[in-house]
């Protein structure tokens, strides 16, 4: 046929198709019945309390109805539910202030996660195989309740272990109960960049075994030994919203701020001088300054209580720590000293802050100390511009029910683990809850977790995810997201008030699981005895208002006549904070006798000749410690100095680079006595010559989609040494070498490729 | 004309002359009756084609598999936006503005709840005053008179059987635009200024399954709009 022909037949033809016309527009989904009615298109606001730290911020949800892709016994489908879209700080909430920080906003994609654990899940394979079945609710709570009774029942001490995340709130007070039912069971509470340094220290300092609060809106000089308090360090966001206020607040006064560390952190980079000084030194450092100030007479002459009797030397002006003595062993100049402790003398309110890297050495608590006496002396204990402790809730012991309650031991992670290696018999644990805790990723190797889990009978986990230690679960009961729990929290710090935050679900459940507090009621209903005996509530909502509506009767950012109605607004308002600053919360162990600390130099893992560099993990402004590195917006999040994302890479020292050969993006080894990794290098010249610093967080082996294979784990080469007093983990005080190994992965920077990389491209 | 010795008005043509072949409306003509039944064939054969998908279809939702849309991939759509269609045709039906007519599950009868049972618009679709859409009750809410009235009617059992199934009704869109004209349109503003639901959608009352009587382009739009003297800068619909 001819070509026009064809051309006219097929126009015709392929009109027809389109004249037929009578298809349906959209799709045909099962749609399940809607649990809730909302206005469609119509955003409410609820209130949430934020679960990305242990900050305790207050959430304001934003809630609208939409369809969620769900699977309802099997079947998948569609559903209408109300969805939270987006997140904003709390505008009252006396932490953060209205305030949310990007961990916090990315807090929707823990619910929304596609790798969220939907469906209880049971172990087929090996351990460690990740082969798992889904199974439903049902079997899998009798398959719990079938493992526990055997060892409520008989007098098998220590059978059960709970490893889990800090738990703070009415979650810890029933999770204590629970255990309660089972004789010395034991609690292992995990977080791998813990400050109980710090805790310890202000307990023997001041007497409260707290992170301090740091008035900043009225502070006039700080100086940080090492916090990033602007970034991941205790209550983050509430320390910004200080810091702002003091920065440009107040007309025409900005006060001065120093921060004094080995490797430039983002809060380093806000600070008007930026003195580098040897990691471990950081006490020599506080004690010169206060030398200085004691020497010239630079304030009056108070007495330094407590604090000053801890330090040896103190009543005789610390003759050891005078700026000429300190000078070499931190590398700090006298002058130096002499300079800001005249300054931070004379220009108060000031106050000092310690924490990170400083702590996470074997003097970690001579450091600590150290600093205190620091306060302690320049009169910011207590005062306007200086350090407080958040007071406690005005609750008294009220919430304790009649049954006596006996507290679970309280374990390290690290003894746990030695004690399920070395104990065998009927005195070895039997079942092993884990929740929240990923130890198997980031705890160090010589702690020897890993092997402790295999050896465990039976391990249960509530985890949202699959990651490195939940993998190791014979059963998985997955808990709810936060936006999906009801919340409590009484932050630790952050405020000058007493605060409750604490919020119901802005959602309900996206998947078939079940919240925690509400799974070990039910457990412990029907396994009877102590348990249930300790736990007498139907549900933890019920739990909650019996232990919170006696704050009607303080006054407080609530008022209501009767208890329903505090209740109510109690719901609605997100929390409740106290009008008057009352007083902290007293610490429950008594202040006892004390040899006063001398001088005390950092010790390190691995001889300085083999080892030549300090290598500094730090806690990551995207993962912190690689929890939320399954969160996209997180991965895609520049880290602020270097600006890298999706990416792992170890920090040195140009000098140090030319030196070794080292170029930017080259694969460096870095080993340990205890281990090797691998990752891009990136020039940076904010960090000391003899330093490798590595943010952590990358590394995963397991934990979904984003993270899985990702980078490199710096917990893997870490030494398990022990800060000395306290016994916790000196995460900073292991020795590596360096090697490069070739031309590496690039780090991926947001900015996009630069000249540099471009080369190795083409390379 | 005589345009010279050796030179052929076929070559001044390039070639192409009329010297020996029909003149060209001629063509159409001898071709026109081969076309006609090639576009009767192709006509039957879309209509058949479409007819036989129907009923494919009409299958599938009858039995209570997972169900998909006419394309037949397993997976279900994406939520996220994306100018891409799912066809050839579909591209072109959007461009030439035809919506279909769909095919509702059940035969819901409006004339009856509106006429007999005195029911209101917003009753039912109870977001138009309050947001920008108006919104479908779920089964629940058919089914607290439904559990009574009418139990034996076959279009109840269908509904009875939903509801025994956990599953909502699955309802199609009779009103609704296509997504890439980015146009948003808000229920409530419109309610409160008083316009009628007949407006726009015509008699409902008279209707028993909705079907779409008046065509919602953007002119329909813009008439109103401009006989209130309410605003018409484009952003007011397209953002």
């Amino acid at each position: 046929m001819k070509r026009r022909d064809f051309l006219k037949i097929s126009a015709i033809g392929g009109a027809a198709f389109t004249i037929e016309g009578c298809r349906d527009h959209g799709t045909q989904f099962i749609r399940f019945i809607p649990e809730e009615t909302l206005v469609p298109g119509v955003a409410v606001w609820r209130p949430g309390v934020c679960n990305q730290c242990s900050a305790g911020c207050g959430l304001q949800v934003k809630v609208m109805q939409g369809d969620a892709e769900v699977v309802r016994n099997g079947q998948p489908g569609l559903i209408k539910m109300g969805l939270p879209k987006k997140l904003e700080g709390n505008p009252q909430h006396p932490v953060n202030h209205g305030k949310l920080c990007a961990r916090g906003q990315a807090g929707l994609q823990v619910t929304y996660n596609p790798d969220r654990i939907q469906q209880p899940l049971k172990r087929t394979g090996e351990r460690g195989n990740g082969q798992f079945v889904q199974i439903g609710w049902d079997e899998a709570i009798e398959s719990l309740v079938a493992h526990l009774t055997p060892l409520a029942s008989e007098q098998s001490p220590r059978a059960l272990a709970f490893l889990t995340r800090p738990l703070t709130g009415q979650r810890r007070t029933l999770v204590e109960r629970f255990l309660s039912g089972f004789t010395s069971a034991q609690m292992a509470s995990f977080e791998p960049f813990d400050d109980s340094v710090l805790r310890e220290a202000n307990q023997l300092s001041f007497g409260y075994r707290q992170l301090p609060t740091f008035d900043l809106a009225r502070s006039n000089y700080v100086i940080s030994f090492g916090a990033d308090f602007l970034g991941t360090w205790n209550s983050p966001v509430a320390q910004n919203v200080g810091y702002g206020t003091m920065r440009q607040g107040r007309s025409g006064n900005r006060g001065k701020f120093v921060q004094i560390e080995c490797r430039m952190s983002q809060t380093g980079a806000n600070a008007d001088e930026w003195i580098s000084a040897r990691t471990g030194t950081e006490g020599h450092l506080a004690l010169a300054l206060a030398h200085v100030i004691l020497k010239e007479h630079l304030v009056k002459v108070e007495s330094a209580g407590i604090a000053g009797s801890r330090i040896d030397g103190w009543r005789t002006g610390l003759p050891d720590y005078s700026p000429d003595a300190v000078a070499s062993k931190t590398g700090v100049a006298p002058e130096i000293i002499t300079r800001l402790a005249r300054e931070i003398a004379t220009t108060g309110p000031g106050v000092v802050i310690v924490g990170g890297a400083p702590l996470a050495q074997t003097n970690g608590l001579f450091t600590a100390l150290a600093v205190n006496v620091l306060n302690e002396l320049l009169g910011s204990v207590g005062r306007p511009g200086g350090l407080f402790f958040s007071p406690a809730l005005p609750l008294g012991e009220s919430n304790r029910s009649s049954a006596s309650v006996v507290e679970p031991k309280l374990i390290s992670v690290r003894s746990l683990a030695e004690q399920i290696l070395s104990i065998h018999g009927p005195q070895a644990i039997k079942l092993l809850f884990v929740n929240g805790a990923n130890p198997v990723f980031a705890a160090p190797p010589g702690w020897g977790v890993r092997e402790a889990l295999d050896k465990v009978p039976f391990i249960v986990s509530f985890g949202n995810f699959m990651d490195e230690t939940s993998k190791l679960a014979d059963l998985i009961l997955p808990d709810h997201s936060y936006l999906e729990s009801w919340m409590d929290d009484v932050p630790e710090s952050g405020t000058l008030e007493a605060v409750l935050s604490i919020a119901p679900p802005a959602m309900l459940p996206l998947h078939e699981t079940r919240a925690l507090p509400d799974l070990l009621l039910d457990v412990a209903r029907r396994l009877g005895g102590q348990a249930s005996k300790a736990l007498p509530w139907k549900s933890y909502e019920e739990m909650l208002q019996a232990t919170f509506t006696p704050l009607r009767h303080s006054p407080g950012s609530v008022a209501a006549d009767t208890d329903e109605e505090f209740w109510g607004k109690l719901k609605e308002q997100g929390g409740w904070w106290s009008i008057n600053r009352g007083a902290p919360r007293k610490s429950s162990s008594p202040v006892g006798s004390f040899t006063p600390v001398k001088s005390e130099d950092p010790t390190w893992d691995g001889p300085a000749t083999e080892y030549p560099f300090q290598f500094l993990p730090y806690v990551s402004q995207q993962f912190l410690d690689g929890t939320h590195a399954n969160l996209p917006w997180m991965q895609e999040l520049p880290e602020v100095l270097s600006t890298a994302i999706w990416s792992s890479w170890v920090e040195i020292n140009p000098q140090t680079a030319a030196r070794l050969a080292i170029k930017q993006g080259d694969l460096l080894e870095l080993s340990s006595q205890h281990g090797k990794l691998r990752a891009p290098a990136w020039l940076s010249p904010g960090i000391a010559p003899d330093v490798l610093a590595m943010p952590v967080g990358q590394g995963h082996e397991e934990y979904g989609r984003y993270a899985t294979g990702r980078g490199a784990n710096p917990f893997q080469i870490l030494a398990k040494q022990m800060e000395t007093a306290t016994g916790s983990l000196a995460w900073a005080s292991t020795r590596v070498r360096v090697a490069r190994v070739g031309v590496g992965d690039l780090i991926l920077f947001s900015g996009g490729p630069t000249e540099l990389d471009e080369e190795k491209l083409r390379r | 004309m005589d345009i010279g010795p050796g030179l052929n008005r076929s070559d001044r043509t390039g070639g192409a002359s009329n010297n020996g072949k029909s003149p060209p409306g001629d063509r159409l003509r001898r071709y026109s009756r081969p076309m006609m039944f090639i576009l009767i064939a192709a006509v039957l054969g879309g209509s058949l084609w479409a007819g036989v998908a129907r009923v494919r279809k009409e299958a599938l939702l009858r039995s209570s598999a997972f169900i998909q849309n006419s394309t037949d991939s397993v997976s279900p759509p994406s939520s996220a936006f994306t100018p891409a269609h799912a066809s050839f045709s579909d591209a072109l039906r959007e461009y030439l503005g035809l919506q279909s007519t769909p095919v509702q599950p059940i035969a819901f009868n409006h004339k009856i709840h509106i006429q007999k049972q005195h029911m209101e618009c917003t009753g039912c679709h109870s977001g138009a005053p309050l947001g920008p859409d108006a919104g479908i009750p779920s089964v629940t809410f058919c089914m607290a008179c439904h559990q009574v009235i009418a139990a034996q009617n076959p279009e109840i059992k269908k509904l009875a059987a939903y509801a025994a199934k956990g599953q909502d009704v699955p309802w199609q869109r009779v009103y609704w635009f296509y997504p890439d004209k980015h146009v948003r349109f808000w229920h409530s503003p419109h309610i409160r200024a008083g316009v009628a639901c007949s407006e726009c959608h015509g008699d409902v009352s008279q209707q028993t399954v909705a079907v779409r009587s008046k065509d919602l382009t953007m002119n329909f739009c813009l008439n109103c709009h401009w006989a209130k003297g309410v605003s018409v800068d484009c952003t007011t619909c397209h953002y």
